[in-house]
C-alpha cells in the first residue's frame, strides 16, 4: 500500500459493536466476516477517505496508551487484510 | 451479543400446501395473520440499524407474498443477507432471476420427503413433487444455492435409501439434512398417521447410520433419526464404560438458540424459536428489538435452563443416562409436558429402550 493511499470504509460494511470490547465487520455483500478489538473498531471509523496510514496511526496514538512500536505496521496490515477483502476501498491522493 | 446476529421471519401465514405433518398450521396459541408491507419495511430499517447480518424468511411459504421482490430490497438496502425456508412449489424463474440479482442470498431451503411422488406426496399433497422438482431446477438454473430438508415419516421411512440416491446422484445437490416429523401444529391431529413409531424410528436410524458411511459428509441433521441415533450411541458407550460426563450433559443443555438468534411470527409477536410460538416477548415496531433481547425476562430465563438439573425431574427418576443427556428440544418438551423447562420425551433414549427401540 502507498503512503498516500487513503483508505474509505466500504459503507455497505456493518460494524456490530458487541459486548466485551469485541466487534464484528460484516460484509453483506460477499459474507465475509472479521473479529476486531477497539483499535481495530477506531481504526474502522477513521477511514473516511481523507486520512491516510500515517494519519489514522497518529490518531490512534493519540487515543490510546501503551501502543506498543510496531502499531503502524500492524494498522497497515490490518487495512491491506480489510481492503483484501472488499471492506475499505482506496483513495487515490489526485496531488 | 448486544443484539441478535440473525432472525428467523415468518413472512406470511399463508401457504399453498397443507402437509399432514406441519408444526406450523393448527397450533392454538398463535394467531394466523399476515403484517402490511410497510411493517415489514419498518421493522427491516430496525434489524439494519442493529447490525443483524442475516434474516431467515419463513412461513408459511415466502414465495407466497407478492410483494416479496419489495421486501427483499428493504432486506438488501438495511445491509444485510437472506435465506428461505420453503417447500420449493412457487419458486419461478422471475422471483429466482431477482433473488440472484441481489447477490445476497445465502441458500434457499426446500422441502423434499421422497424419491418419488408416492412417497412426497403422500404428506404433502398431489402434484407437491413434480412442483418441488421445477423449483429446485429454477434455482440451480439462476446459479442460487438450494438446500434439502427430508422429514421423515411413517410414509417415506422405507424409501431414505431411494431419497439419499435421488438427491446425492441424481440431482446432484452437495448435501441434505434430514429430521422427523415432531409432535406440533397439525401433526397433533394426525400423529397416529405421520409420526414414525418405535420400530420406524430404529429402521430410520439405522438406515440413516448407514448411508452417512456411503455419503461421508453429505447427510446432516440437528434433531431427528440421525441425531438421536448418533447421540445414542455415544450416551449408550459412556454408560456401559462408565465415563465422566459429558460437558453438556445432566443439564437442559438441548438448545442454545435463544443466545444465538430470534424469531418473528407473521403476525408480529416476537417469539425466541418458531419452535415457541407460544411465548410472546414483544410486538415488532411496538417494542424495541434490542430491549427485548438483552432485558426481556422471559428470554432471560430461557437462557439460564442450561442450569437445570435433570436430576431434578421425576421424570428421570433413576435413569442411568443423566450424566450424557441434555433433555433436548424445549419446543416439543412444551408440546408433549406443557413445561418449556422439562426434558423432552420425545428425544428421551430410556424411554424409547423401554418402549422396546435399540441402539445400533
Ligand atoms: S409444512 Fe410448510 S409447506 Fe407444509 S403446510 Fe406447513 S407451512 Fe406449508
Ligand atoms: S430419562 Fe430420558 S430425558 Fe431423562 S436423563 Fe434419562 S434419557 Fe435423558
Amino acid at each position: 500500500m502507498n503512503q498516500i493511499d487513503k483508505p474509505i470504509a466500504n459503507p455497505i460494511v456493518v460494524l456490530r459493536e458487541e459486548f466485551d470490547d469485541w466487534a464484528v465487520l460484516f460484509n453483506a455483500d460477499n459474507a465475509a466476516a472479521v473479529g476486531t478489538n477497539p483499535v481495530g473498531v477506531a481504526v474502522w471509523k477513521l477511514m473516511d477517505g481523507k486520512k491516510d496510514i500515517e494519519g489514522i496511526v497518529s490518531e490512534i496514538k493519540n487515543r490510546f496508551e501503551d501502543t506498543p512500536d510496531a502499531v503502524g505496521e500492524e494498522i497497515a496490515a490490518f487495512v491491506g487484510i480489510l481492503a483484501e477483502n472488499g471492506f475499505v476501498g482506496l483513495e487515490q491522493d489526485s496531488k | 451479543m448486544r443484539t441478535p446476529r440473525s432472525l428467523t421471519i415468518e413472512i406470511t401465514s399463508r401457504c399453498n400446501l397443507r402437509c399432514r405433518y406441519c408444526y406450523f398450521f393448527n397450533n392454538p396459541e398463535v394467531v394466523y395473520r399476515d403484517l402490511p408491507t410497510g411493517e415489514w419495511l419498518t421493522f427491516f430499517d430496525e434489524l439494519g440499524s442493529l447490525g443483524v447480518m442475516t434474516v431467515t424468511l419463513a412461513g408459511g411459504e415466502p414465495f407466497i407474498r407478492e410483494d416479496l421482490p419489495v421486501l427483499l430490497e428493504g432486506i438488501v438496502r438495511n445491509r444485510m443477507r437472506f435465506a428461505f425456508l420453503s417447500n420449493g412449489t412457487l419458486i419461478d424463474d422471475e422471483i429466482a432471476a431477482f433473488i440472484a440479482g441481489t447477490g445476497r442470498c445465502e441458500h434457499v431451503q426446500v422441502s423434499v420427503d421422497g424419491s418419488s411422488a408416492q412417497a412426497h406426496d403422500s404428506c404433502r399433497g398431489k402434484g407437491s413433487f413434480e412442483k418441488v422438482l421445477r423449483g429446485i431446477h429454477t434455482l440451480q438454473r439462476h446459479r442460487i444455492g438450494v438446500t434439502v430438508r427430508v422429514t421423515i415419516h411413517q410414509h417415506n421411512v422405507h424409501d431414505l435409501e431411494n431419497i439419499a440416491h435421488f438427491l446425492l446422484d441424481e440431482l446432484g445437490l452437495p448435501d441434505f439434512s434430514t429430521n422427523s416429523a415432531g409432535y406440533m401444529g397439525t401433526c397433533c391431529v394426525n400423529a397416529d398417521e405421520v409420526l414414525l413409531n418405535v420400530e420406524e424410528r430404529k429402521e430410520a436410524m439405522a438406515t440413516l447410520l448407514r448411508l452417512t458411511e456411503q455419503y461421508p459428509g453429505r447427510i446432516s441433521s440437528s434433531a431427528g433419526p440421525l441425531t438421536d441415533g448418533r447421540m445414542w450411541r455415544r450416551m449408550e458407550e459412556a454408560r456401559a464404560q462408565d465415563k465422566p460426563a459429558f460437558h453438556n450433559g445432566g443439564r437442559l443443555t438441548g438448545c442454545g438458540c435463544p443466545s444465538n438468534k430470534i424469531s418473528v411470527r407473521a403476525d408480529g409477536a416476537i417469539v425466541p424459536c418458531n419452535m415457541l410460538a407460544h411465548m410472546e416477548l414483544g410486538r415488532i415496531n411496538h417494542d424495541s428489538l434490542s430491549e427485548v433481547w438483552q432485558n426481556s425476562p422471559d428470554l432471560n430465563q430461557l437462557r439460564t435452563r442450561h442450569h437445570i438439573s435433570l436430576a431434578e425431574f421425576e421424570f428421570c427418576a433413576g435413569c442411568s443416562y443423566i450424566p450424557y443427556c441434555t433433555g433436548n428440544c424445549p419446543g416439543l418438551a412444551y408440546t408433549l409436558t406443557g413445561q418449556v423447562d422439562h426434558p423432552s420425551p420425545d428425544a428421551c433414549m430410556r424411554r424409547f429402550l423401554e418402549e422396546g427401540g435399540a441402539i445400533l
